[in-house]
């Protein structure tokens, strides 16, 4: 209880502190949102232009990007401290996160408030809630269980991605590069139903880096589409999420154990 | 045993790649990596015991702080053991980290964002400290660090010499047996340093903390610690007290004296030798391990020549820590 405490209060104190600046609390938010500019353009172009894609109707596509941006929103405003790390470890702030009698990765979590998680939020909560009103789905509470279930599993499987390429980053900083591409592949192809793409890509996308899993197959499962997995596969995707989270901590911890610091 | 360090032939190698000089050799470099290992610390073996404090020392890149990083539980030793008030520190980083306390001067433990008092009450939470106890400690330590006047802005707004008082309190405010200093003072001001070391002599004699300070400021050594490990290359060069590395390195005194018969030649002495003369000044020095101190040297000189004025040097700390350094470099 004494970490959930601690949590608690140290995210209550950064929220507070970035509330002190006002403008640049609110530039944050607006941040946040425009960053997301490019899946608004592709949902409103998708709506207005295109009856579907890839034999799924607007209305079901649709659910993709609002899955993913949810998942991508709580992934920023929960466990988004990952991304980037290597600034952190050359600053030797990881040192001072390994003096203190506290897990290494909550610390890091805990750095700052993600201001710009309630821009994300804010447009995935508008795309969803436009997903869901135009979508002609029997919204049972099994569906609207695996949903949340799927944004959830989204979430960890984004995090899983970004803390594998953290691990990295504890001993070549310089691997920070690679998240950053990682963040434009989620951004540009999260969005699409994969089976538009060329197979071979499709497939990059899905067994090389598992994208797939994080709104596409989930949408597929909730829209009864076919994909190019089994469907038990596809259905499993918010536990696959969270078995890849689990996997890239316990890589975290060995890295961690292995850490060899910077400047001596 | 509670509160004492123990290092055994610790060790520490870290691979790097070199690279080849010129640009072919950077391409070849790239496909064919040339790995080497660079010894940080070999086979360090030293202890403090609890109440003590230890000034580590050597020249930048010598293995200090790489051996504090051992201690504290950031690194893992390639070889070797250390035990930091009983428990090995790159074992069980989270119970070490409750028995120590840490400042590592270039870098910050508090929340950027946060005002200081927020951070200290962070803190609190974080070691499990109660709130009465961490009152009368936040107190202590106003008193002795003046911190009332600057804790509620937030770190990212003070001066280096707040910062670091703010952080020396944080690392103290759990109460650790043991406490890490690395480099703590530096680009401190000469009053804000005078305050730390009254607060760093408070810890320890009226506290019993143990503490491992590493510093470049000799004045610092001097003031604080009676016991000095000396160490280059990440070899230990020298383990001692003050007054035995004087003794080593520090025979480096001169003794200028003006004779009464400006006509007289001087000659050297057992143990002393003649530096140089210019009329009836003369300048004495020590003349081989066997020299005397200086205080022996001015009786002789005194007993020996009839001189109307007569005065010493003796090589401060500096100069003693510049030549046991220098003879470390020539050693290695």
């Amino acid at each position: 209880m004494n970490a959930v405490r601690i949590v608690w209060r140290i995210t209550r104190l950064n929220f507070r502190a970035q509330l002190e600046y006002r403008s640049e609390f609110l530039m944050m938010i607006a941040i946040g949102a425009v960053w997301q500019v490019s899946v608004i353009v592709f949902a409103t172009v998708l709506l207005t232009r295109f009856t579907g894609m890839g034999g799924w109707d607007s209305s079901d596509v649709l659910l993709i990007p609002a899955t993913r941006m949810l998942a991508h929103g709580l992934f920023v405003l929960f466990l988004g401290r990952v991304h980037g790390l290597g600034r952190h470890i050359q600053e030797g702030r990881i040192d001072v996160y390994l003096l203190r009698p506290m897990p290494v990765y909550r610390q890091v979590q805990l750095e700052f408030f993600p201001t710009n998680a309630i821009g994300d939020l804010t447009v995935a909560a508008g795309l969803m809630w436009g997903a869901l009103a135009r979508s002609d789905l029997d919204w049972t509470a099994g569906r609207i269980g695996y949903l949340i279930a799927a944004v959830l599993g989204g979430m960890l499987l984004e995090a899983a991605l970004f803390t594998v390429v953290a691990c990295a980053s504890l001993r070549f900083p310089a691997a920070d590069y690679w998240g950053r591409w990682l963040e434009e592949l989620l951004g540009t192809f999260g969005s699409y139903p994969l089976n538009v793409l060329p197979r071979a890509v499709g497939g990059l996308l899905t067994y090389g880096l598992p994208l797939a899993f994080v709104a596409y197959f989930p949408a597929a499962v909730l829209t009864g589409h076919d994909t190019s997995v089994p469907h038990w596969l596809a259905a499993a995707s918010p536990l696959l999420g969270l078995v890849g989270y689990l996997g890239a901590r316990l890589l975290w911890r060995w890295s961690l154990k292995h850490y060899a610091g910077v400047n001596g | 045993m509670s509160g004492s360090i123990e290092v055994r032939d610790l060790s520490r190698t870290f691979h790097t790649t070199v690279r080849r000089p010129g640009f072919a050799g950077a391409l070849r470099s790239l496909v064919n990596p040339q790995k080497v290992a660079k010894h940080a610390v070999s086979d360090v073996t030293f202890s403090v015991a609890p109440g003590e404090l230890l000034a580590l020392l050597g020249p930048n890149g010598a293995g200090k702080s790489t051996t504090i990083k051992m201690l504290t539980g950031i690194l893992t030793p390639t070889a070797g053991e250390a035990r930091v008030a009983g428990v090995v520190p790159y074992e069980e980083r989270e119970r070490n980290a409750r028995n120590i306390g840490a400042v590592f001067g270039q870098r910050t433990q508090l929340w950027w964002d946060l005002p200081v008092r927020e951070s200290f009450a962070i803190l609190r939470d974080v070691y499990e400290v109660p709130k009465a106890e961490h009152a009368a400690r936040l107190k202590e330590f106003d008193d002795l660090l003046d911190l009332s006047s600057f804790w509620d802005t937030r770190v990212r707004h003070l001066s280096l010499g707040q910062r670091v008082r703010c952080d020396l309190a944080a690392a103290l405010l759990h109460d650790p047996q043991v406490v890490f200093l690395d480099e703590p003072t530096i680009g401190m001001d000469v009053v804000v340093k005078e305050q730390v070391r009254e607060f760093l002599r408070h810890q320890v004699e009226e506290r019993g903390r143990t503490v491992l300070l590493t510093t470049h400021d000799m004045t610092e050594v001097e003031r604080l610690a009676e016991r000095v490990v000396l160490i280059n290359h990440g070899r230990l060069m020298l383990d001692g007290t003050l007054d035995e590395i004087r003794r080593k390195f520090g025979s480096t005194w001169q003794v200028r004296a003006t004779l009464a018969d400006a006509h007289t030649d001087a000659v050297p002495l057992p143990g002393i030798a003649l530096l140089r003369q210019d009329g009836p000044r003369v300048v004495f020095g020590p003349d081989g391990p066997e020299a005397p101190t200086v205080h022996q040297a001015l009786r002789a000189i005194i007993e020996r020549y009839d001189v109307t004025d007569i005065a010493m040097d003796e090589a401060d700390l500096e100069d003693v820590m510049r030549t046991a350094y220098v003879q470390a470099v020539g050693d290695a």
